[in-house]
């Protein structure tokens, strides 16, 4: 009878806990903002023809007017919106630089699990190749494949996710060495699991807080990363609106002072990247309290 | 509601305690409370005690009762979230509770001083040992040459032999021991009015255990400090305390004389506390332990009354209606207990259950179920081979308990793990279930061998997976192990949790949410999972409170007198094996150095080294032992000395025999073998007890 309500009372302990963590989370200005910003984006990346003023590509008027009420954000050197290709923009960049942090962190993940708990040669080796990886400088790498590989938004997903899989398999190591000398590890050695049970089913739920924490922080890098090198030419082609793209495009007549086609896309980049980075930093500061 | 308690007469107790020495430590109706996600929850309802100078108080409780935080209360040196909301500390006159943060420093540094529970923590291992000690005489104003003198003044005082060497090391190089001796030499250092002892042993060994218990005796004598000293070992307790005051639910429930609390205890916990621990001897074949029902109110719940009153077996109505004096016991005013009933509390019967424990001794009809020849296992490391097992042979019979002592290092995991598989033995060496060789590893081992053997663990922490709900680890290890699928599984899984006295509702929780007990309960479920043959117990009670593990151990005594299960029980606590265990091996170094019937090992004659384990052990009925001081450390099993390896530190050492050959392990009774150069009439003559 007195076990039965102790755990009454455990179980609502638990679930208020658990409110009281989401309480907590929602109780951060900083995700409050972060979150809002990116809803703003994704808004934009959904229906730009219901929130932009004008055609992103088609609609032409005088060429680089200033900031007023006509156009807020101005018109570049061919006469379009820089507010409406600015919207129309963020749908290359939160097409792209999701998918590539998920594959980046999925793949990561499988390898920092064989890495951490078959331990021996295939960490050794492995290792190696991810310390190697590392030393790499992404973007070099990434214009390097690109330029062999050809121009198209899957080669950019395929590298940025690459480049992404060893620093994540090196958290997802580190966590993994934490669990697999647990007991219930052994217990489950005892009862004949495989190798393969041990690491999906036992251990991955167990080190899902780093793995949650690493996406939010690859999903502020696949952001910029992406835009980095849409800048440096590997994305979409100049008529596109894409965020690095217009940066890149039009960052050529800041000399002549018309600084608002380049300063627009840029602040949307950053805009995004920060946002991202406000929310990853909310989860983990929330995930590593509890 | 705890204003009420303020009406208590503890303010008698500001200037002298009741032994009328002066008081260095007054505790004052304290009051803390820890935030935790926003929410204050109440850990000290109203503390109050007084320690005079050169006295030694004990706080004993079991896991959450608050000594913990009254330790560190006294020192005002509460973690962030922790806060003072009523009440006073006074150190030497002075109040804590209004000091500013300097002054606060200045108090610590001067006046106080804390040993914790884990010596290598509170020792910077990247600092060599002296540079630290004598850090804490320049703090204290001295200049580098006085205190470098000092540190090795400090060094001797506890007693150590050699202090300019262990200067030299750094934490690491020093065994546990060793390092809590330079912790209480740097506690030491500022001669400080209030020392405070947090489980200062409980890491470490049973013979160091022993002799850093003597350090502290010793040095009670030699400085007019208080101590405050916490731990859950009440034998502890008793050997070094004066006064004692036992914690239940934030609140000091009984106080008194060490010797008088416990041999005449006056509050239903103290009472059940007490009766829960195997003491005086007892087997499982007599009686089964006294328990507690109910279990410990979670940290901050609502207690307006008696805090016990939940779990008490004299609670009446006014017990929950109004909070209960503090009632003096005897005439000396040096005892009091917060009870309704103190006069009951002496008529409470012990509600034992009747116990129907049959013991299947091995014999020439219950023959073996498990046995180990020649079992060696010895780690590769780098270019050295550390042997952890030698040549250890052991058999077990249908239903017995094979209890296995020794310290750290003596291979007591190593040989679980090798019964088990989870570290294969060498070659040369045999594991046999059923007189059936098995393969050394896990892997290679058939279903129903592993399904035949499986494990207990220490910490149920780590043996659950805490992603899991408790019926998908029970529901797993039942498919894995009986082949039973789907709604049978099912079924099956809660037939064990109902054996286990676990209810359904307990089913659909995950591990967290779950008690200590409980947990281990699901634990000990899932080892059963496929009627196993034999268990593999690695030290199953000792992260339980002692209430909890007698629980626990009562329910194993059942488990095996139903299924006829064999255990292989590890433990360091001589109580628990002494209840539990058939027969008794006693490890060193990898090394099996004694094996013998329970009743044998515990009455003698014992081989010298279990002869020393058996004296280590601070009880709680403060029985008179001679104690058996070993010296030295116990050697790494990296480098194990010559001959017989317990000869460093045998005080029965024959010189030019026990340094060159190893002894035999020889049968000195039935059943009854130990390795031991010394003829065994002779070491009956040298442990012959003066009575009894």
């Amino acid at each position: 009878m007195s076990t039965a309500q102790t755990t009454t009372s455990v179980l609502s302990e638990r679930k208020q806990a658990r409110r009281e963590q989401w309480r907590l989370i929602f109780r951060r200005p900083s995700f409050i903002v972060g979150v809002v910003i990116v809803l703003v984006w994704v808004a934009c990346a959904l229906f730009p023809d219901l929130i932009a003023p004008h055609h992103p590509l088609n609609y032409r008027t005088g060429k680089h007017l200033s900031p007023g009420w006509g156009h807020i954000f101005g018109t570049d050197s061919t006469g379009r919106d820089v507010l409406s290709r600015v919207i129309a923009g963020a749908r290359d960049v939160l097409k792209i630089a999701p998918i590539a942090a998920v594959l980046g962190v999925f793949f990561g993940v499988i390898l920092g699990l064989m890495q951490g708990y078959l331990g021996g040669w295939v960490d050794l080796i492995a290792s190696r190749i991810v310390e190697a990886f590392l030393s790499l400088p992404v973007v070099f790498v990434a214009l390097l494949s690109i330029t062999t590989l050809g121009r198209s938004n899957l080669v950019v997903i395929g590298v940025v996710a690459t480049l992404f899989t060893p620093i994540v398999a090196r958290t997802v190591r580190a966590a993994v060495l934490a669990e697999r000398d647990l007991d219930y590890v052994t217990s489950a050695k005892l009862r004949g699991e495989s190798k393969a049970f041990i690491m999906f089913r036992e251990i991955l739920p167990n080190v899902s807080g780093p793995i949650v924490v690493e996406l939010t922080v690859r999903m502020g890098y696949a952001v910029f990363t992406v835009a980095t090198l849409s800048f440096l030419g590997a994305g979409p082609p100049p008529p596109s609106p894409d965020w690095g793209t217009q940066v890149s495009d039009t960052y050529n007549n800041l000399i002549a002072d018309f600084w608002w086609p380049t300063f627009f896309p840029a602040m949307a980049i950053a805009s995004l990247v920060i946002a991202v980075s406000l929310i990853a930093d909310s989860v983990q500061s929330v995930m590593e309290g509890s | 509601m705890t204003k009420q308690i303020a009406t208590s007469d503890a303010t008698t107790t500001i200037d002298t305690t009741p032994s009328g020495k002066p008081v260095a430590l007054s505790v004052e109706d304290l009051e803390v409370v820890y935030t935790v996600r926003g929410v204050d929850r109440v850990v000290l309802r109203g503390v109050s005690f007084a320690v005079a100078s050169g006295e030694a108080y004990g706080l004993v409780g079991e896991s959450g009762c608050g000594k913990s935080t009254t330790a560190y209360a006294a020192l005002r040196y509460l973690p962030m979230n922790g806060k003072i909301i009523g009440g006073h500390v006074r150190v030497g006159g002075r109040e804590l509770t209004t000091m500013t943060d300097d002054e606060l420093q200045q108090f610590r540094a001067h006046e106080a001083s804390m040993v914790y529970q884990d010596p290598s923590q509170a020792l910077n291992p990247t600092l060599r040992v002296g540079r630290q000690i004598i850090e804490s005489f320049t703090l204290l104003g001295h200049d580098k040459k006085e205190a470098a003198s000092l540190a090795i003044d400090a060094l001797k005082r506890v007693r150590i032999a050699d202090p300019s060497r262990v200067m030299d090391r750094y934490p690491f190089q020093l065994s546990g021991g060793m390092q809590q001796r330079v912790v209480i030499a740097m506690a030491l250092a500022c001669n400080p009015k209030l020392l405070v002892l947090d489980e200062p042993t409980t890491g470490l060994d049973a013979t160091v255990e022993a002799e850093v218990l003597d350090l502290v005796r010793m040095l009670r004598q030699e400085t007019d400090a208080a101590v405050l000293l916490i731990a859950h070992n009440l034998g502890i307790i008793r050997g070094l305390c004066d006064r004692v005051g036992v914690m239940y639910a934030g609140r000091i429930v009984e106080e008194g004389p060490s010797a008088q609390v416990f041999d005449d205890p006056r509050h239903p916990y103290t009472v059940g506390l007490l009766r829960s621990l195997p003491r005086h001897g007892v087997r499982k074949t007599e009686r089964a332990l006294a328990t507690i029902p109910g279990t410990l109110p979670l940290i901050g719940s609502d207690l307006p009354t008696c805090v016990y009153v939940d779990r008490c077996p004299l609670a009446t109505e006014l017990c929950r209606t109004e909070v209960p004096p503090i009632v003096p016991i005897g005439n000396n005013g040096d005892r009091f207990t917060r009870c309704h009933y103190p006069d009951q509390v002496v008529a409470i019967e012990e509600s034992v259950a009747s116990v129907n424990i049959s013991v299947l001794a091995p014999s020439a009809e219950n023959p073996g179920v498990l046995e180990l020849s020649h079992v060696s296992k010895t780690f590769k490391q780098r270019n050295h081979s550390i042997p952890a097992l030698v040549d250890v042979e052991l058999d077990l019979a249908l239903g017995e308990t094979l209890g296995i002592v020794g310290e750290s290092g003596s291979g007591k995991s190593t040989l679980a793990k090798a019964i088990l598989g989870i570290e294969a033995a060498d070659a040369g060496g045999s594991v046999s279930l059923d007189g059936r060789v098995m393969m050394g590893s896990t892997v290679g081992r058939s279903a129903n061998d592993k399904r035949s053997m499986q494990m207990i663990f220490q910490n149920p922490d780590s043996a659950l997976n805490r992603s899991w709900s408790v019926r998908r680890i029970l529901m797993r290890s039942v498919e894995k192990l009986t082949n039973i699928k789907g709604a049978a599984a099912n079924e099956r899984v809660e037939q064990l949790a109902e054996h286990l006295r676990l209810t359904p509702r307990h089913l659909d929780l995950k591990p967290r949410q779950l008690s200590g007990g409980l947990k281990q309960r699901v634990a000990i479920a899932r080892a059963f999972a496929g009627d196993p043959r034999i268990v593999v117990c690695d030290e199953p009670t000792s992260a339980l409170d002692v209430s909890v593990q007698a629980a626990i151990l009562n329910l194993l005594a059942d488990l095996q007198t139903e299924q006829k299960t064999s255990y292989v029980f590890i433990t360091h606590d001589m109580g628990v094996v002494r209840y539990l265990a058939d027969r008794i091996a006693v490890m060193y170094l990898g090394r099996i150095q004694e094996i013998g019937p329970t009743d044998d090992v515990f009455n003698g004659p014992n081989h010298p080294y279990t002869e020393a384990l058996l004296s280590a052990i601070p009880s709680v009925d403060g029985e008179a032992v001679s104690r058996i001081r070993l010296e030295g450390e116990i050697p790494s099993p990296a480098n194990p000395p010559s001959g017989c390896v317990f000869h460093p530190r045998c005080p029965r050492v024959i010189p030019g025999v026990c340094e060159l050959t190893e002894p035999p392990l020889l049968e000195v009774a039935p059943g009854h073998s130990m390795r031991c150069h010394i003829p065994i009439e002779e070491l009956i003559e040298l442990q012959r007890k003066p009575t009894k």
